[in-house]
């Protein structure tokens, strides 16, 4: 969605509706015949069924899960097998985090739980309840004043396409916080789970270098 | 208004002009994770997602295909098969007929596109698609070159390149040799994989936003699986997460299924591929064999040469013609070749089509001469140094290229010498030797490469351009022209021109996103070509308002033209000085336009392909690099131990930005020379699609001294935007000097004397069998 | 409990999730029949482009708020691993010599977003012919235990892997600790690995070594190779060879290969056999060039 942040329930993203009126997906128009002339009314009017009950399971397990996001306390109702990855943007509208191979494999979904680096594609929502998320959004302050490893990735030319770059600050972060960048190879070993196609690999590098000077001074 | 006089405080240069280094335009927005990118874009109430539904045969007949079990699947809205397509089931980028939306009654490769599933979220759609029953009549499939070139299975006629007589030179020169190679392909890995939202609007028109080099091919495409006129549908682009080629033909298909559904649905719908997906049904880098045959004299220079290009296409054209010709057209890289034959063809497989990937061909090319460049050096017990010095090209007769056109700006001689002292060429080779022979089990190798690549599209009518600037009564510039932002920083470049000319602050141009409905039919932003020709256009475009702007003061304040100069945001007027976005309002009042468009089109090229002769590129950009490798003869396993590369730029337009990509280029060739493998299957199925068993280079993977540097005072010769040259794809070859330093440290066990036979990519396996194969040839011979 | 199926509809209903805290409440839910999932970091990638859940799976038992699975203990006789140690609490780990190799894995398994999320026990239950950690606890000679309501069995790990993808564990059971004992004498291990680049590899070749040595003697070696065979497999013939041998010694000369017997190695996307065959040689010969070191 990117629905707007909400502490009401709303439905899963998975292939179900819920029947409580807050957020139903089949009263969207999804007929042809009738709706010719009713461009650009999407979700507005009721006209015609597209799924059929029959089909539709009539109780979804899911869970309701307190979602800690930098800072704010999120209840969602969430299907179960809903990842960390896919509440933070399509429930919370939060698409700062990236889905890049949705396998664990790319590193372009990371963020903090805790503190320490995680992927959010491999992280079922429901195991994060009470621990603390943070996104590439949540880094800078509250008056906009950007964490030193965000402005070292802009003094340093960090990206190229910059898909993956949520991705490498969260880590680079960890790196720099958690002390591990005592050495180019330090820091190359902690940033090898953040593939970047572009190859600005140097130039990440060299931020997080700028970036631990900063963030000890 | 300011007196002239009072001027002295005022900056005597904008901020953010051209050759300036600047950061990228949207770095703030990538550090933040503000960037939107079309995954991210608020999708509007009631959006659908797409999935395909794959085909599970390299090559099949298909007897029956049974939707019912989809299109009862929770979730799903409507099932798309090629019966639901009121136009033209075909995407093909050029017409040909060959690239169905939809197949039909055969499949030709392995996760060919049957069906689309379009349902209330993307795991339902993927979901529903494995529920299809499909029957399929199993025919045989041709999976390789060498199968197809068996079988007589092409996807185009076969182009032939000749300049005077190969056969007759080869066969009188002192000595001779043939020679067979093979290089793989490659996977973009985008990291933002293909991705469209289409959104219907009245009349049964489709606006979709789709991450896509190409947004004027998506349009057209989707217009005729639509069934309508062009005008019908608008295709919207900010920016990609990485193209590479991989975007510049590969999203229409995922861009016509989504406005299928959403003009058939009347609803928004996204089709995001996933990663094993995208892997499995878009194109990739043509892998290519290249049989050669050479004569040469005991200087190893070349006397003639014939090279046999045989590419593997896939199972349809794409764009394999222009790919294939402009390996041929990089078959001589920086040399000269007194006569020469290059045939190329163009085989079909049943396997993905393959298609544009940064280089177009011309690193298959390259690969080719620079193999024989080897190999002659081994053959005569010469430097490959030397071997490639003798054979560069000079002076008139010798600045002939094998497609007839006179090689005007070679800079080549000069720039060797200076990398090749800068890098200690010579002191490091015979530290190297010495170090070999001490040591028994770990080798190094070092290469110096050259590059020279020709820079317009080798379509002729592709090399034009459109732009379109307003300027607003405020002062503050809206920018737009047909280029796409991949990362390569095209965007801001334009904007620094736009900048430069108005000679306001960067800060005043928005940079907008690509959409057809403000620059019509624009080429792919492909070829290297974005900055030089989407700057020149709106560089035209922002000239038309100045001069409008000129003849409106002119005739206000009574002076002549050339009264009226245009300084940091403000502009001389006789002896005032007058703040821009005075000028500008003064403008509006006095009814100026202060909208244009600029076109540009690409100047002295011409090109006959029915004699392939002509000069098809503009200019030529080159670059050098020196690799030094160690090798471990055990296993097979390498590192790159130091790179330095010397690379053309012209007068760069933003160093900054040229840097990234020069060291981005040669990281991404890396990994396809040496770590990136496709592995196709007996049955015709990729293997690798994944990252995990499909391995680009990490942030561990750089070479471990890494020296970069722009060419200085070396403005093009050409004039193009502010003499700078194209940067995008040249970059990626200048990694062939890592292959070759591999071969070199090979080369070592046998004295330099013997070639290895080492295919690319060199991945331990191969480098390990190499050596064996090497050591096996040694003891044969004693 | 679980949602009412439809009938004649193919969907699989996601199925009821939990996380419990203590352990009498998993041994409870898993004996009802419920899935394990601890970090995740295998569980998820096995299943794109599948249904996230078995079709029968009522239940899917998150491990990782089991806090009395976590961590390493100096025990008498033996070091206690808890299943849900991460990568990165083993890498971090204040451990003697004897764990290097185990270290050296820690640090190589994935990203450090994997290590900080992948368990020890996830790692052994997946069972992966290329499971990195599965090498390094062979040579170390580990243990697994099971716990089950009906109590507890202690496997060796050759025992408990079984197969690809195949493991001893019993339908109401959870892996609940690796146990791994001490030396007689100074015990030191190794682990080399071979991939086509540094970081995020799969491996093609890797193997793992451990000499205990008493006095100046070695007396007692176990060496495992993974990825060369379905299952990682130690080299008894090698390890007899070692046994009584000087530690500091040039060992890697007494590595023949015969000793690599019990290795099939098969072609894959990552490698061929005989490339694997003969990479595997140059890498034990590595390893205990190490190990003398």
């Amino acid at each position: 969605m990117k629905r707007p942040p909400t502490s009401q329930p709303t439905t899963s993203s998975g292939a179900t509706a819920r029947e409580d009126g807050v957020f139903n997906r089949r009263h969207f128009l999804v007929g042809t015949a009738t709706s010719a002339v009713l461009p650009l009314s999407f979700g507005t009017t009721g006209v015609r069924e597209a799924v059929t009950d029959a089909a539709l399971p009539t109780q979804v397990p899911s869970s309701s899960v307190a979602l800690l996001v930098n800072g704010r306390t999120h209840r969602l109702i969430l299907d179960n097998r809903t990842t960390l990855l896919d509440a933070l943007r399509e429930h919370l509208a939060l698409t700062g985090t990236k889905k890049g191979c949705d396998h664990g494999q790319c590193g372009a979904c990371t963020v903090h739980l805790d503190g320490e680096p995680i992927l959010s594609c491999l992280t079922l929502v429901a195991s994060v309840e009470g621990r603390a998320v943070t996104t590439i959004e949540g880094l800078a302050q509250a008056d906009g004043a950007l964490h030193p490893v965000q402005q070292a990735f802009i003094d340093h030319d960090a990206f190229q396409c910059g898909y993956c770059t949520p991705g490498q600050i969260m880590s680079a972060v960890a790196c720099v916080e958690g002390d591990r960048a005592g050495s180019d190879a330090e820091i190359r070993e902690y940033m090898s789970g953040n593939l970047c196609r572009c190859a600005a690999y140097p130039n990440i590098v060299a931020a997080i270098r700028a970036a631990k000077t900063e963030v000890r001074s | 208004m300011n007196l002239h006089s009072a001027a002295t405080a005022e900056p005597t240069t904008i901020r953010g002009g051209v050759h300036n280094t600047l950061a990228h335009d949207s770095a703030a927005k990538h550090a933040t994770g503000a960037a939107i990118y079309v995954d991210d874009i608020p999708e509007p109430a009631g959006t659908l997602h797409a999935a395909p539904g794959l085909s599970a045969r390299a090559r099949a007949r298909i007897k029956n295909i049974d939707l019912s079990n989809v299109r009862a699947a929770p979730g799903v809205v409507l099932v798309l098969t090629a019966a639901d397509i009121p136009g033209t089931n075909d995407v093909s980028p050029i017409g040909a007929g060959d690239d169905p939306l939809f197949a039909t009654e055969e499949v030709e490769f392995h996760g060919q596109v049957l069906f689309a599933v379009i349902a209330e979220s993307h795991e339902a759609a993927r979901r529903a698609t494995r529920l299809a029953k499909i029957e399929y009549e199993e025919l045989p499939a041709l999976l390789t070159v060498d199968d197809a070139l068996r079988t007589q299975s092409f996807v185009l006629p076969e182009h032939v390149m000749k300049r005077g007589d190969p056969v007759s030179a080869i066969t009188h020169a002192p000595h001779r040799m043939k020679g067979q190679f093979r290089l793989g392909g490659q996977e973009h890995f985008y990291l933002e994989g293909q991705a469209s939202l289409a959104v219907p609007m009245e009349d049964g028109d489709v606006l979709v936003h789709c991450s896509t080099q190409h947004p004027s091919e998506v349009q057209h495409n989707v217009a005729h699986v639509l069934g309508r006129p062009n005008n019908a549908v608008t295709v919207e682009c900010r920016r990609m997460g990485g193209g590479f080629g991989g975007k510049e033909t590969q999203g229409s298909q995922w861009a016509a299924i989504a406005a299928l559904a959403a003009v058939k649905l009347k609803r928004p719908v996204k089709c995001r591929l996933d990663r094993d997906d995208d892997m499995i049904a878009t194109g990739k880098r043509h892998d290519f064999r290249i049989d050669y045959e050479v004569g040469y004299d005991d200087q190893g220079r070349i006397l003639g040469i014939s090279f046999d290009h045989a590419a593997r296409c896939g199972y349809s054209a794409d764009l394999s013609g222009a790919i294939a010709d402009r390996a041929m057209f990089h078959a001589d890289n920086g040399y000269f070749f007194e006569a020469v034959q290059i045939r190329s063809r163009r085989c079909k497989t049943n396997t993905v089509s393959n298609t544009a990937f940064r280089g177009f061909g011309g690193p298959q090319g390259m690969l080719g001469i620079e193999e024989v460049m080897d190999a002659i050096a081994r053959e005569r017990g010469l430097d490959p140094l030397d071997v490639r010095r003798i054979n560069l090209y000079g002076d008139a007769p010798r600045n002939v290229t094998p497609y007839h056109m006179q090689v005007e700006d070679n800079i080549l001689p000069e720039l060797i010498t200076q990398i090749e002292e800068s890098s200690a060429y010579r002191r490091r080779r015979q530290e190297i030797t010495q170090w070999n022979r001490q040591n028994a089990y770990l080798k190094k190798g070092i290469a110096l490469t050259p590059v020279k690549f020709g820079i317009s599209f080798t379509t002729t009518h592709l090399n034009q351009a459109g732009a379109l600037v307003h300027v607003y009564t405020d002062g503050s510039v809206h920018l737009n022209h047909g280029g796409t932002e991949m990362g390569q920083g095209l965007f801001i470049k334009v904007a620094q021109v736009v900048a430069e000319e108005f000679q306001i602050d960067l800060d005043q141009v928005k940079i907008t996103p690509t959409n057809t409905g403000k620059v019509p039919n624009t080429s792919a932003t492909a070829a290297s070509s974005g900055s030089d020709m989407n700057g020149m256009a709106a560089q035209a475009a922002a000239r038309k308002i100045k001069q409008r702007l000129t003849e409106f003061a002119a005739e206000k304040y009574k002076v002549t033209a050339e009264d009226i100069a245009f300084l940091p945001n403000r502009v001389r007027i006789g002896n005032q000085e007058v703040p821009f976005r005075d000028l500008v309002k003064q403008a509006y009042m006095g009814r100026v336009s202060l909208s244009a468009t600029g076109y540009y089109r690409t100047p002295k090229i011409h090109y006959d392909r029915e004699t392939a002769s002509g000069r098809p590129f503009l200019y030529f950009a080159y670059g050098a690099a020196v690799s030094e490798v160690m090798i471990d003869t055990l296993t097979g396993e390498h590192t790159l131990l130091r790179v330095d590369i010397l690379h053309d730029a012209g007068k760069s337009l933003n160093p900054a930005i040229d840097l990234g990509q020069v060291e981005g280029g040669f990281i991404q060739g890396m990994g396809w020379l040496t770590s990136e493998e496709l592995w196709f299957d007996e049955q015709g199925r990729l293997r690798t699609h994944a990252p995990s068993t499909y391995k680009i280079p990490t942030c561990s993977d750089r070479p471990a001294d890494f020296r970069m540097q722009l060419l200085e005072n070396n403005p093009n010769r050409e004039e193009t935007i502010h003499r700078s040259k194209a940067v995008g794809e040249p970059p990626l070859m200048l990694a062939i000097s890592a292959f070759r330093a591999i071969s070199d440290a090979i080369a070592s066990i046998a004295n330099y004397r013997i070639l290895p036979r080492l295919d690319a990519p060199a991945t331990p396996e191969r480098v390990l069998f190499a050596i064996e194969e090497l050591q096996a040839r040694m003891e044969a011979a004693e | 409990m679980l949602g009412s199926r439809t009938p004649s509809g193919p969907e699989i209903l996601p199925p009821r999730y939990a996380r419990p805290r203590l352990l009498d409440e998993a041994l409870a839910l898993r004996h009802g029949g419920a899935q394990i999932i601890a970090g995740g970091t295998d569980f998820y990638p096995a299943r794109v482009g599948r249904p996230l859940y078995d079709r029968d799976v009522p239940c899917v038992l998150d491990l990782t708020a089991l806090a009395e699975l976590r961590g390493i203990q100096d025990e008498a006789g033996c070091h206690r691993i808890g299943a849900l140690t991460s990568w990165t609490e083993i890498a971090e780990a204040p451990l003697p010599a004897q764990f290097y190799c185990l270290q050296a894995v820690a640090r190589e398994v994935g990203g450090r977003q994997i290590q900080n999320r992948g368990t020890i026990g996830g790692n052994l239950c997946n069972a992966s012919p290329a499971a990195d950690g599965v090498p390094a606890l062979l040579a170390l000679g580990a243990e697994i235990e099971l716990l089950s309501r009906a109590g507890k069995r202690v496997l060796p790990l050759s025992e408990f892997i079984r197969g690809p993808r195949q493991i001893a564990l019993r339908a109401d059971e959870i892996a609940s600790a690796v146990v791994i004992p001490k030396p007689k004498g100074a015990a030191h291990s190794s682990f080399v690995k071979l991939g086509a680049r540094k970081y995020l590899v799969i491996s093609i070749v890797m193997a793992a070594g451990y000499l205990d040595v008493v006095g100046s003697r070695i007396a007692e070696a176990r060496i495992a190779v993974g990825a060369c065979s379905p299952v990682a497999q130690r080299l008894p013939a090698l390890e007899a060879a070692l046994k009584g041998e000087v530690a500091i010694s040039s060992l890697s000369r007494l590595v023949k290969p015969e000793h690599l017997a019990p290795l099939k190695p098969i072609d894959d996307v990552r490698a061929s056999a005989e490339y694997r065959e003969e990479a595997a040689l140059t890498v034990v010969r590595r390893l205990l060039e190490e190990l003398s070191a």
